[in-house]
């Protein structure tokens, strides 16, 4: 029996993960996306689905994870947007040729430039000629139903290349709206388990996709490609058809037609927007001005003749474009649409509205606007501009409050009450002052604190962090300034241990001379409290939810210290915001081995907190305190090889007095706390043994 | 938010951070309870200032510890971390 329940769209695409079955699903966060597989980890948590699910340490490799599953004959899902998207573009144009058919959600976000949550697609844009099948959603229930209508086609033999769904950011990832569920079985029939053709099987296989080809056969290999992307035009209809069928609901294949039968002039639109542009629509049919509309479902492949037939009806067409192509005055699907009716001997006029860039709102009176100057350019043959941009004025922003004394950094922030990066950040300043330059990876901290600090900003991309760093560094030193300026990250653990790791690895092989501080709240808290490397053992988070299956994360977090210790650079620590003298000695003490050009000085303080860790805000120093006193956060430093636990409890305290004050540790039954308790003994043991051993051998 | 101040071009089409435009960011609408402290216990240690996650305690005349009102989110930390139980957090009037 199939179902109703109102929902957000990205639990509409995660049900139609659940209900297709898929076998392996590797996830990274990115907003707004991350409730996508989030609702997936539920689902898993709670034994409604059976998936692998895999928390990758970045996009590259969440999506070769889901490339190398397909490869090996599994159907395989993942989600992103925006920076993630680009930072998989690599792996995005090896899918084609090795002819996974996964399904990828893109919950679209503006992609760097000016940073946006918001839609537009500046991020699916650069992707959309590398052999995929791009699809786009308009309402929850079809990206509930696409999910399932994809796998089918990209899994048809005549097809077998991977598809993208595409969903507007906010407007549907995070909107609410009536869904139907089908039930499992209806979807089996319809969707059969995946037969990759040539798996990596040995077992079973003597075939495997090819990983090159001489370059003579490109050519016809990429002819061979755009006759694939034909022969998916005909099975995207008979998949739909066949969908209509069962399910009761069509979409109409590549494109949507609305209101179009005696219209002179139609607007052309995608995604989310289209809702509002056909209440404009309607609004001027009411008028009795005749005005159509075509939604763009698929942009690849391109409805070329789909709209070649209605161009052959109308009088005018003004496409909505909330993509530019920069250097070529116009949008994206501005370019698609003229180049596809080139070939007419007789066209409309096309005009190009660009609008809503950054995920700014689209209103109706918007879409009324560009209708009548569709239908003005109908009357008179020609439009006034052929390319306009629909601009609105910002908000005012609240000015800062004036303060007498300048200072690195004023009051005030957007972080949550009582947020720990804050007490260290005012410390990190206090001790380098004026002439220092932060490198952010985005985090919580980008949010936080680029509005109120009076020394430069650069939020680097996040995987790049380590290497902005490294350009500003030789920069600084090619100009004599090397040592008149502090050069450190304010980087979360994601942007440490995970993501950023490989540049950091590299930055202190080299033996950069500048600070890397990690700011460490042991989860991704920007996007909402998922697990990352550094996420201690059975914490619950939004990724590793404990539930009737899984307990909190099952993994202890990577050991930094040593990982740097490996590098041999001449300054490593650990810190508390709950020591900040101890702290403050460390900065400064970085600070003097960097300044001297001595190499990396890497500095990890711990920072609970209280959203991501479920503690009421004024115990933020309380816990961290506990994390030194019960040896979970020993202190300690390593100079020049010479490793120091600064801080020796005399006994520690008991682990439960720092897990008890935690909702993330809630669900520990009494044999998890022993076994807390026994690693920590374990690790903090070892430390005091690397201690006895003067100098760490390798150094 | 921080990452979207910016100042108007001078260079067309380049948008850029302009420091001398910056200043304290007004939280005091975050709050439920505010700080009130307790001038009798209070020994001037100045704890709550170190740890205040906003930078909205400083020093008046006599070296206690002021809140700035316009910064205080109402976090409880100064609270919390007070040595004498000199700060306790409550409604505020009106
Ligand atoms: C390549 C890339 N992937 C994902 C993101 C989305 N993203 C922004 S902030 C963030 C989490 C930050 O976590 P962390 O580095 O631990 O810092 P925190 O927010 O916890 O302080 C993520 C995943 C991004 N900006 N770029
Ligand atoms: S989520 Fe955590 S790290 Fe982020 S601002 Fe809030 S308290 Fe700070
Ligand atoms: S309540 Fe929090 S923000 Fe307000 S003064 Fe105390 S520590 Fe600072």
């Amino acid at each position: 029996m199939s179902e109703f329940d109102v929902m957000p769209g990205n639990k509409a695409v995660a049900h139609g993960v659940r209900l297709s079955r898929v076998e392996v699903i590797p996830i990274y966060p990115i907003t707004p996306q991350t409730t996508i597989v989030e609702y997936l980890g539920e689902f898993i948590a709670n034994g409604q689905l059976k998936a692998e699910y895999i928390q990758a340490e970045g996009e590259h490799t969440c999506l070769g994870i889901a490339v190398g599953a397909s490869l090996a004959g599994a159907r395989a899902f993942t989600a992103t947007c925006s920076q993630g998207l680009a930072y998989m573009h690599e792996v995005v144009a090896q899918a084609p040729s090795y002819r996974t058919p996964l399904v990828m959600a893109v919950a679209n976000r503006t992609l760097g430039w000016y940073w946006s949550l918001g839609p537009d697609y500046s991020d699916i844009m650069p992707e959309l000629n590398l052999g995929w099948l791009v699809n786009f959603a308009e309402s929850n229930q079809e990206c509930l139903d696409m999910v399932i209508q994809l796998y089918r086609i990209s899994e048809d033999w005549r097809v077998l290349l991977p598809s993208m769904l595409s969903l507007d950011g906010f407007y549907l990832s995070y909107s609410y709206e009536r869904v139907n569920i089908p039930d499992q079985e209806t979807v089996d029939d319809f969707l059969p388990p995946y037969r990759a053709p040539y798996p990596v099987d040995p077992t079973i296989s003597d075939k495997w996709p090819a990983a090159g080809l001489p370059p003579a056969l490109h050519t016809t290999y990429r002819r061979l490609f755009e006759e694939l992307m034909e022969d998916a035009k005909k099975v995207i209809y008979a998949v739909d058809e066949e969908f209509g069928e069962i399910f009761g609901r069509r979409y109409g294949g590549l494109i949507e037609e609305y209101r179009c039968d005696d219209a002179e002039a139609v607007l052309v639109t995608m995604g989310s927007m289209t809702t509002a542009a056909r209440r404009a629509v309607d609004r001027l049919r009411e008028e009795g001005e005749k005005l159509g509309l075509v939604k763009l479902r698929f942009l690849r492949p391109f409805p070329s003749s789909e709209l070649r037939r209605i161009a052959e009806r109308v009088r005018a067409i003004g496409v909505v474009d909330r993509m530019v192509l920069h250097g070529t005055g116009g949008g994206g699907a501005f370019a698609d649409v003229r180049s596809a009716l080139y070939s007419l001997d007789e066209r409309p006029p096309v005009i190009n509205f660009i609008t809503g860039m950054g995920g700014e709102d689209i209103p109706i009176e918007d879409f009324v606007a560009m209708g009548r100057r569709t239908l003005k350019a109908a009357s008179t043959g020609r439009p006034e501009r052929e390319v306009e941009f629909i601009e609105h004025k910002p908000e005012a922003a609240p000015p800062p409050v004036q303060l007498e004394e300048v200072m690195p950094i004023y009051p005030g922030s957007d972080g949550c009450a009582g947020c720990g990066s804050s007490i260290i950040i005012r410390h990190l300043l206090k001790v380098l002052g004026p002439n220092t330059v932060i490198v952010n990876p985005p985090s919580c901290a980008g949010v936080n604190f680029g509005g109120v600090v009076t020394v430069p900003w650069v939020l680097a991309n996040y995987a790049a962090a380590a290497g902005y760093e490294t350009g500003l560094y030789r920069a600084y030193r090619i100009k004599g300034k090397a040592d008149k300026i502090y050069l450190t990250s304010f980087s979360g653990d994601g942007g440490t241990v995970d993501i950023g790791l490989q540049a950091i690895s590299g930055a202190a092989e080299r033996n950069e001379s500048f600070i890397w501080v990690c700011y460490d709240n042991e989860a991704y808290m920007n996007t909402g409290i998922q697990r990352s490397g550094s996420t201690p053992l059975f914490a619950n988070t939004t990724s590793t939810p404990a539930g009737k299956v899984w307990a909190g994360k099952p993994e202890k977090s990577k050991n930094m210290i040593l990982i740097m210790a490996a590098h041999r650079i001449p300054y490593i620590a650990t810190a508390s915001l709950a020591y900040l003298p101890d702290l403050e000695r460390k900065i400064k003490k970085a600070a003097e081995v960097t300044r001297a050009g001595k190499g990396m000085a890497y500095i990890h303080i711990q920072q609970p907190c209280a959203t991501g860790w479920y503690f009421p805000p004024e115990k933020t120093v309380e816990v961290a305190r506990l994390a030194v006193q019960t040896g979970v956060w020993p202190l300690l430093e390593i100079e020049d090889g010479v490793l120091k636990v600064n801080i020796k409890p005399r006994e520690l305290k008991p682990i439960e007095e720092y897990l008890k004050l935690q909702g993330r540790f809630r669900h520990l039954t009494k044999e998890q706390i022993d076994t807390i308790q026994a690693e920590v003994k374990k690790d903090y043991e070892s430390w005091l043994t690397l201690e006895k051993m003067g100098k760490l051998p390798w150094y | 938010m921080g990452l979207f101040t910016y100042s108007e071009d001078v260079i067309k089409g380049f948008a850029v951070s302009d420091r001398t435009k910056r200043g304290g960011q007004y939280v005091g609408a975050w709050r439920v309870l505010a700080p009130e402290i307790d001038y009798e216990r209070c020994t001037g240690c100045m704890l709550c200032a170190i740890y205040c996650p906003e930078a909205a305690i400083v020093a008046n005349e006599a070296g206690k510890p002021q809140v700035d009102l316009r910064f205080c989110k109402g976090c409880g930390v100064c609270s919390n971390e007070c040595p004498v139980k000199a700060i306790e957090m409550v409604k505020e009037e009106g």
